[in-house]
């Protein structure tokens, strides 16, 4: 028998195959994210102005904490939750605290846009993918042995984005800056850090074996707990309630853009389990060119504009798919994925997590004896509550007079749904949402 | 291993994260945050 007919051959050739399909469904998913992230801004843009910045979030953010109990309930019901809870009850920590980070980022990004305008405002938070790159490399052995070809591809197209999206806001400003600019550089040099540093326990949890929808249940507590806590803080409890009461025509749309949010959000977590942080990131970072593109052809923001913005909006995008497509081709190499696996056994051993199940859920497959996701009535139960409220509020929701072009409109959701059906179904043959 | 250290095995999972510089990064960096969201506003 030769070498190349040996089992232990063939199953060294299965696990390299395995490995370039997870890479593969992990930039698709990063892909997807960007789409389902950008289009999150769509319904938000229906809302007159006159409702206080951190109403809106908050009231986006009760609809992602109500959308995680819809469609991904279907997906894995409750007693998975559980059960992942049961093998590393420490995620549950994790997950909060990227919650937290998350609420505390978004704040920040309100008064960084009031003050700075979102020109000077997004190049700087958008630069929360070179920190993840940071954070990767340091903690989760991420790019290590990744040779210089790949080091490129992935940083250098970090920073193309990062230009990309620079002019991409310059296009889009309307605003003039006003009078707190370096407050303004401060609230989004802060919500870029909290971002970028948000996904060290997404790399975390995804390293110790927790399943993505898992973590965004707890990750949606943590965020709705922080976002209720600033709210009140900031404008008291009467008045917040004042104001919820007078929005309650418009908070179906805001609801919609959290529902959109969360899709876009788990398609983000399997692209930080499967391609890590430091790719995982600027390739949901394309959100902007997605809600660019919604700004431009739904709800004609640019019209009448001089052709230099267009030139800058042009340009930008090529500059922004230039960079995404840098890092899609740099996928990991073997060597770097021992190096993954290494940190995946030194947060098993921490935390006391079974190797075989932490090397299987890496896998994106099942270990054996684990028992199939399945639905019980509570999991029936919490998606009819939860898609009611979304009901009640659409029936009284108040339809903007506004104008809208209905055909790109139509041709992007059509676009998400293809990502939405493409990614998912990948993701189902492929890892069983494992 | 010092065998004055505690054994990993026996070490509840608070400690765990407790004694993990990873959780530390997170949680100050929050602070930080709301260190910053405080004095902005």
């Amino acid at each position: 028998m030769s070498p190349a007919e040996t089992p232990q051959f063939a199953t060294a050739i299965q696990n390299v195959l395995r490995s370039k399909q997870l890479q593969l469904l992990g930039i698709l998913s990063g892909f997807a994210a960007g789409a389902w992230l950008g289009a999150a801004e769509a319904p938000t843009k229906l809302v007159s102005i006159g409702i206080s910045p951190m109403v809106i979030s908050l009231v986006m953010v009760m609809g992602v904490f109500l959308a995680r109990w819809t469609l991904p309930a279907l997906i894995l019901g409750t007693s998975s939750v559980r059960a992942d809870v049961r093998r590393a009850p420490h995620l549950i920590i994790w997950a909060l605290l990227a919650g937290c980070l998350w609420a505390v980022a978004n704040t920040l990004t309100i008064f960084a846009i009031r003050d700075i305008g979102l020109t000077i405002a997004f190049p700087l938070w958008n630069s929360n993918s070179l920190l993840g790159i940071l954070w990767g490399f340091l903690f989760f052995n991420e790019l290590r042995q990744a040779g210089w070809r790949r080091w490129t591809g992935v940083l250098g197209g970090a920073l193309v984005m990062c230009a990309g999206a620079a002019l991409l806001a310059v296009a889009s400003s309307t605003s003039a800056p006003s009078a707190h600019s370096l407050r303004g550089v401060w609230a989004a040099l802060g919500a870029g850090i909290l971002w970028g540093t948000m996904y060290i326990p997404y790399r975390k949890a995804y390293l110790t074996g927790m399943n993505p929808l898992s973590f965004v249940t707890f990750f949606s507590f943590g965020e709705l707990g922080m976002m209720s806590m600033l709210s009140v803080s900031s404008m008291g409890l009467n008045p917040l309630w004042q104001e919820l009461l007078s929005a309650r025509s418009v908070v179906f749309w805001l609801m919609l853009g959290g529902f959109v949010w969360v899709i876009g959000d788990v398609f983000q977590q399997y692209a930080a389990k499967y391609v890590g942080i430091s790719r995982g990131i600027p390739l949901s970072n394309s959100n902007q060119l997605w809600g660019l593109l919604w700004g431009i052809l739904v709800f004609g923001e640019l019209h009448g504009r001089s052709s230099s913005v267009y030139v800058e909006v042009i340009g930008g995008s090529l500059l922004m798919m230039l960079g995404v497509a840098a890092i899609a081709f740099s996928s990991a190499t073997g060597q770097e994925q021992t190096r993954w696996k290494e940190a995946a056994v030194r947060e098993s051993d921490r935390y006391r997590v079974a190797t075989d199940f932490v090397e299987a859920r890496m896998d994106g497959r099942q270990v054996c004896g684990e028992a199939k996701p399945s639905r019980n009535r509570l999991d029936w139960l919490l998606v009819v509550a939860a898609t009611s409220v979304f009901v009640i509020f659409a029936a009284t929701a108040r339809v903007p007079k506004m104008t809208l072009h209905w055909g790109p409109a139509t041709l992007l959701t059509a676009v998400l749904f293809l990502f939405l059906v493409i990614c998912g179904l990948s993701l189902w043959r492929i890892t069983r949402f494992n | 291993m010092n065998a004055a250290e505690p054994d990993p095995k026996t070490r509840g999972w608070w400690t765990s994260i407790f004694s993990d510089i990873h959780f530390w990064v997170p949680v100050a960096v929050l602070m930080g945050g709301l260190l910053l969201l405080r004095f902005i506003r």
